[in-house]
C-alpha cells in the first residue's frame, strides 16, 4: 500500500512538473535597424510607399514550439514617413490616424500555426485607433543561421505582406476615396530580422 | 515772374501725385499678383482639404503673401530712398512703416492661424522635419520682437541706439527667412513663375536699399 501511494505521489509530480515546466519559446531580439512596416496605397493611379519609423517589438519563436510562441508589435503612429513631411502630418491628423488620441497601433499573437512551406499564419489582435480587430498576418520564415557580422548571436527572419482595407478600421472617413484620390485597399509588408544568443 | 514760379509749383505737385498715384497701382498689382498664387498655382494641400479648411487654409495662404509683400514695401520704407522720401516726405514714410509693420505682424498670426487650424491645432508641425514650418515660426517670432520692441521701446527701456541696430538686423533678417519659408513650405512655389517672381522682388528690394544707401552717402565716402 505504502509502495503503491509513493507511486502515486511520484506520478502527480511528474505530470504537473511537465505541465509547469513547459518550456518557455526562444527569445529573439528584434533588429530595429533591419526590420520595417511597409505599406502601399494607391492615390489615383499612382502608388504610395511608406512606413513606420518608429517601433518596437518582441518575437517568441520556436518553429518546434509553437504554442509558446508569440508576436508583439508596437507602431507609433505619428511615426508615419511617406517622405514628404506635409502629408505625413496629413497622415497624422483627424483625417487618418488621429496621432494625438491614438498614439500607438499594436499587434498581439494569440495563435501561430504552421501553414506549410515555412510559412506561419499568425493570429492576433490588431488594435487601431483604439479599437481592436482579429487580424490572421502570414509570415514566411525566411530562415534562421549564425549572424554573418555578430559572433555567438543566430539570425531569424521573416516576411510576410497582407492587404487590408483601411475603411474597416476606421483609418479615414472614405471621403479621400470617395473623391477618387486615396485608395482603400492597403498593401503591407512585414519584413523582420532579430537575434538571439547561438544555443 | 509770381505766374511762372506758380506755373511750376503746380507742375511739380502734378507730377509727384502722378508718381504717388503709379507708385499705389504698381503695389495694388503686386498685391493682386501675390494674391491669385494660392489660386492660380494652387499647392497639393489644398486638394485634401474641404468646406471650411480649405476656405481656412487658402485664406491663410493669402494673408501670409500679404504679409510677405508687405514686409518687402517695410524694408524700402524702412531704407527711406530719396525718391520716396521727396514723394511721402520722411514723416509720412514713418507713419507709413509704423502702420505697414503692426498690420505684418497681425497678417503673420492669422496666417499661422489659419494654416495650422485646419490640419488640427494638436497636430503641430514640430521638429526637424518640419523645418519650413519652424522658419515659419522663428519669423513670426522676428515680427513680433519688431514690432513690440518698436511700439514699446521706451517702455522696454532699450535705447534708441540699441533698439535701431537689432531693428535694423532683425528687419533684413526678416526678409531672409521670410523667402526661405515662402519657397520651402510652400509648393506653389516650385512653379518656376512664383518662384523667380519671388526671388527677383526680394533681390530688387535688396538692390534697391543698397543703391539708395550709396546714393545717399555724401561725395567721397
Amino acid at each position: 500500500m505504502k509502495k503503491f501511494l509513493c507511486m502515486v505521489i511520484a506520478l502527480f509530480c511528474l505530470v504537473s512538473a511537465g505541465q509547469t515546466v513547459r518550456a518557455a519559446a526562444r527569445e529573439w531580439e528584434l533588429d530595429k535597424a533591419h526590420s520595417n512596416f511597409y505599406f502601399r496605397i494607391s492615390h489615383i493611379y499612382s502608388k504610395v510607399d511608406g512606413k513606420f519609423n518608429d517601433f518596437s517589438g518582441e518575437i517568441q519563436f520556436d518553429p518546434a514550439n509553437l504554442a509558446e510562441s508569440r508576436f508583439v508589435f508596437e507602431i507609433k503612429t505619428d511615426s508615419v514617413n511617406t517622405d514628404i513631411a506635409k502629408r505625413d502630418k496629413h497622415l497624422q491628423s483627424t483625417d487618418f490616424f488621429d496621432t494625438e488620441h491614438f498614439p500607438l497601433m499594436t499587434f498581439v499573437s494569440t495563435k501561430i500555426t504552421d501553414a506549410g512551406n515555412n510559412v506561419y499564419e499568425v493570429a492576433g489582435q490588431f488594435t487601431v485607433k483604439g479599437v481592436a480587430y482579429d487580424l490572421t498576418l502570414p509570415l514566411t520564415l525566411a530562415g534562421i543561421k549564425d549572424h554573418p557580422a555578430v559572433k555567438g548571436k543566430e539570425v531569424i527572419g521573416f516576411n510576410g505582406d497582407l492587404t487590408i482595407d483601411r475603411l474597416a478600421y476606421h483609418i479615414g472617413t472614405g471621403k479621400f476615396y470617395q473623391m477618387g484620390l486615396v485608395g482603400k485597399d492597403v498593401e503591407i509588408l512585414v519584413t523582420l530580422e532579430a537575434l538571439s544568443d547561438k544555443k | 515772374m509770381a505766374k511762372v514760379v506758380a506755373s511750376s509749383t503746380r507742375s511739380k505737385s502734378i507730377k509727384l501725385t502722378y508718381y504717388r498715384v503709379l507708385i499705389g497701382a504698381v503695389l495694388l498689382l503686386v498685391i493682386s499678383a501675390a494674391l491669385s498664387i494660392p489660386f492660380v498655382y494652387e499647392s497639393q494641400t489644398i486638394w485634401y482639404k474641404v468646406g471650411n479648411d480649405k476656405i481656412m487654409l487658402r485664406s491663410g495662404q493669402m494673408a501670409g503673401l500679404l504679409a510677405a509683400v508687405l514686409l518687402l514695401v517695410q524694408i524700402l520704407l524702412a531704407a527711406r530712398g530719396k525718391w520716396l522720401q521727396q514723394l511721402f516726405g520722411v514723416a509720412g514714410l514713418m507713419r507709413w512703416h509704423r502702420i505697414n509693420g503692426i498690420i505684418i505682424g497681425l497678417l503673420a498670426i492669422m496666417h499661422m492661424l489659419l494654416v495650422l487650424i485646419p490640419e488640427g491645432v494638436t497636430n503641430l508641425p514640430i521638429g526637424l522635419k518640419y523645418w519650413p514650418e519652424m522658419v515659419g515660426m522663428v519669423l513670426l517670432c522676428i515680427v513680433a520682437v519688431l514690432v513690440i520692441s518698436a511700439q514699446w521701446r521706451q517702455q522696454l527701456r532699450i535705447s534708441y541706439r540699441r533698439w535701431r541696430l537689432l531693428h535694423r538686423f532683425l528687419g533684413y533678417l526678416a526678409v531672409v527667412l521670410m523667402a526661405l519659408h515662402v519657397l520651402s513650405v510652400c509648393d506653389s512655389f516650385e512653379q518656376s513663375v512664383p518662384r523667380v517672381a519671388l526671388l527677383f522682388s526680394v533681390v530688387g528690394v535688396m538692390l534697391a536699399v543698397f543703391g539708395s544707401k550709396v546714393l545717399s552717402m555724401p561725395p567721397g565716402e
